[in-house]
Order: structure tokens, then sequence, then C-alpha cells
């Protein structure tokens, strides 16, 4: 997959880990994705940096949509205000897969957020979310 | 990640409800491919999160703080929805308070066929696991008003405890007048906690 905003996408990256070391960052997202995310730690890394262009390990949209919903959940778990947890995530798919395919997965969001009034029922989403693109 | 049903902090609960409640979530669980979890929803009753592959599990969230009576309530009005086919690949169903537009005819849609299938009207999916004691005509007109609800369900608890206090329910253990007493106590106890489900009309007499 090539990454079509690497600058926005780290942005949005080192928005939502928070407080997190991006050593920290990358434990928890493979915690979260239960080590189904096929994605070494280097990888990661330059993601959040901004410096490669090329996501090498990330074959498919699958991985990348596991990516960006365990990234938004590191985000509600880092009190990031609900707005912008969305905002960053949107960021994240669109800059991964592209517009068409985030506008997909993101339509759903935009139309379940307003919904969920807090964020324990956004993140209860969003683990919802994940777990339904885990491998099964 | 959401919690299993052992986490749930432990109520008052009648036993019969409980197994009832879980008879229901597996279920739905089996057929329709639904699987349950429990987390803290804040004002939001329920999520039913569909995958892209219809192949997948769906994955149902209920707020922690639902009844066993209220999450009965939530798997009929759940299956409601799947019969008619709302459960669209990456489209998420919200159950709150506060549904509007094509929601809001989506939900009551919903309740209609709920209402339908909780008294074994619609040849649904989820009829053959619901008590017998549904197809009471005597139970629904009793249930179907506030005030005869709340003395239905009194004097079906008054019995219960007389039966317990003289041994009766021991001497009858097994009975088909315990199983009914103890099936017209659940059917009671999530009528009272969703009166969407009686049938005098919407709200049920509320």
């Amino acid at each position: 997959m090539r990454i079509q905003d690497t600058e926005r996408v780290s942005r949005a990256v080192q928005t939502l880990r928070g407080t997190r070391s991006l050593d920290g960052l990358v434990d928890r997202l493979f915690d979260i994705t239960e080590g189904s995310l096929a994605l070494d730690r280097a990888t990661l890394h330059r993601i959040a940096r901004g410096q490669t262009r090329v996501a090498r390990a990330i074959d498919t949209p699958q991985d990348c949509i596991r990516l960006y919903f365990a990234l938004m959940i590191v985000g509600c778990e880092e009190d990031v205000p609900v707005e912008t947890v969305v905002e960053e995530g949107h960021a994240i798919l669109a800059g991964f897969v592209g517009d068409p395919l985030a506008a997909l997965v993101f339509r759903d969001l935009s139309a379940t957020l307003p919904k969920l009034r807090d964020r324990s029922a956004l993140k209860a989403y969003l683990e919802e979310g994940l777990r339904i693109w885990l491998p099964s | 990640m959401a919690t299993e049903l052992s986490a749930l902090p432990v109520r008052a609960e009648s036993n019969t409800l409980r197994t009832f409640e879980e008879k229901l979530r597996h279920h739905l669980d089996e057929r329709l491919q639904v699987r349950t979890r429990f987390a803290p929803l804040g004002a939001t009753r329920a999520l039913l999160v569909s995958p892209a592959d219809r192949d997948r599990a769906k994955g149902l969230v209920i707020d922690d703080r639902a009844t066993a009576a209220e999450r009965v309530y939530v798997y009929v009005h759940v299956a409601a929805h799947i019969a008619l086919g709302h459960n669209i690949p990456l489209v998420t169903i919200v159950e709150s308070e506060d549904a509007e537009g094509a929601d809001e005819m989506k939900h009551d849609l919903a309740e209609r066929l709920a209402r339908s299938m909780w008294w074994r009207g619609a040849d649904a999916e989820i009829a053959a696991s619901l008590p017998a004691v549904l197809t009471s005509r005597v139970l629904r007109s009793l249930l179907a008003w506030r005030g005869t609800r709340a003395l239905t369900r009194w004097a079906l608890m008054g019995i219960r405890a007389l039966a317990y206090r003289t041994g009766i329910v021991r001497a009858l253990e097994r009975s088909a007048a315990t199983a009914w007493l103890g099936e017209a106590l659940c059917v009671a106890a999530v009528v009272s906690a969703a009166p969407q489900l009686a049938s005098g009309g919407r709200g049920g007499g509320r």
C-alpha cells in the first residue's frame, strides 16, 4: 500500500498516541490487534514520523483498517477529544486506503458517531469494528 | 475490550430469567450469528455492528447496566432488525432513546415485528426459543396495560413466594404448573422492563 499523505498520517498518529512513547504506542497496537497486524515495529515508527511513502508490510486494506481502528482506540484511551479521534482517524484511513474505501468505512462512522454521545460508547463501537476486521 | 457476562454486576434477578436470557443469547449466536458483549455505553443502550462479509458474525454490544429482562428485550428487537434486513454490511444499528428520521422508522418497524415475534405471532427464527407461556391470551391481556401488568406481576410473585414457603414447589418440582409460573414471571419481568412489547399498542399503555 502506498501512503498518500505521509505528513498528515504522521500528524494524526502523533495526535492519537497522546502521551505514549512511540514504542509504547506500537506495543499497544500489537496488543489491541491481538498480534494480527502484519506490520513491523520499524515500519510503524517510520509511518509515525512521516518518513516512508510505502508501508512495506501492509499488504491488504484489511490491515490498514485494523490499524485505523486500533489507533482510534488508543486515542480514546488517551482521552483525546471524541471529535479529534474521529477527524484524525479519517485522515489515517484516507491516507492508507484512499478516499473511496475510506469514505465507505467512514460513512458508517459519520452516521453512527452523532448517536454515540460519549467516549465509552465510541470506544465500544471501535472495539467491535476492530473485532469484525480481525482474521477469523 | 468489552466484558463477558460473568463480569457484569451481580443483581438480585431470578435464576429462571437469567437462564432464559442466556438461552436466547446462545440462540442468537447459533442461529443468527450475533456475538454479544457487554460494555459501558453511557446513554446508548446497544450497538449492532455488521461486518462487510456476511459470513462473519455480527457484533452486539449491550450496555453493562442493562438488566436480564432488558437484555432479553434487546435480543428480540435485534432479531427483528435482522429479520427485516436492516443489518446491512458496515452499517451500525444504534439503540438509544432518541432515534430520528430514517432511524426512527427502522426502529418502529423493528418494534412492531419484535412485539409480534414476542407473542409468537410471527413465524420467526427466534420464536422457537421463547417460552411456551407466550401463547397464553390471558397472560397477554393481563400484561397489556400498566395497571394490570403491575398487579399480575405482584400476584405471580406472591404465588411463587407462597409456593416456596409451603413446600409446594418441592412437591410439584418439574410439573407443568411450576414451569408455567416460572415462565409467566419471566415474561412479566421482560414486559415490565420493555412495555413496548405489551400488546396494548405503542408504549404498551405506559
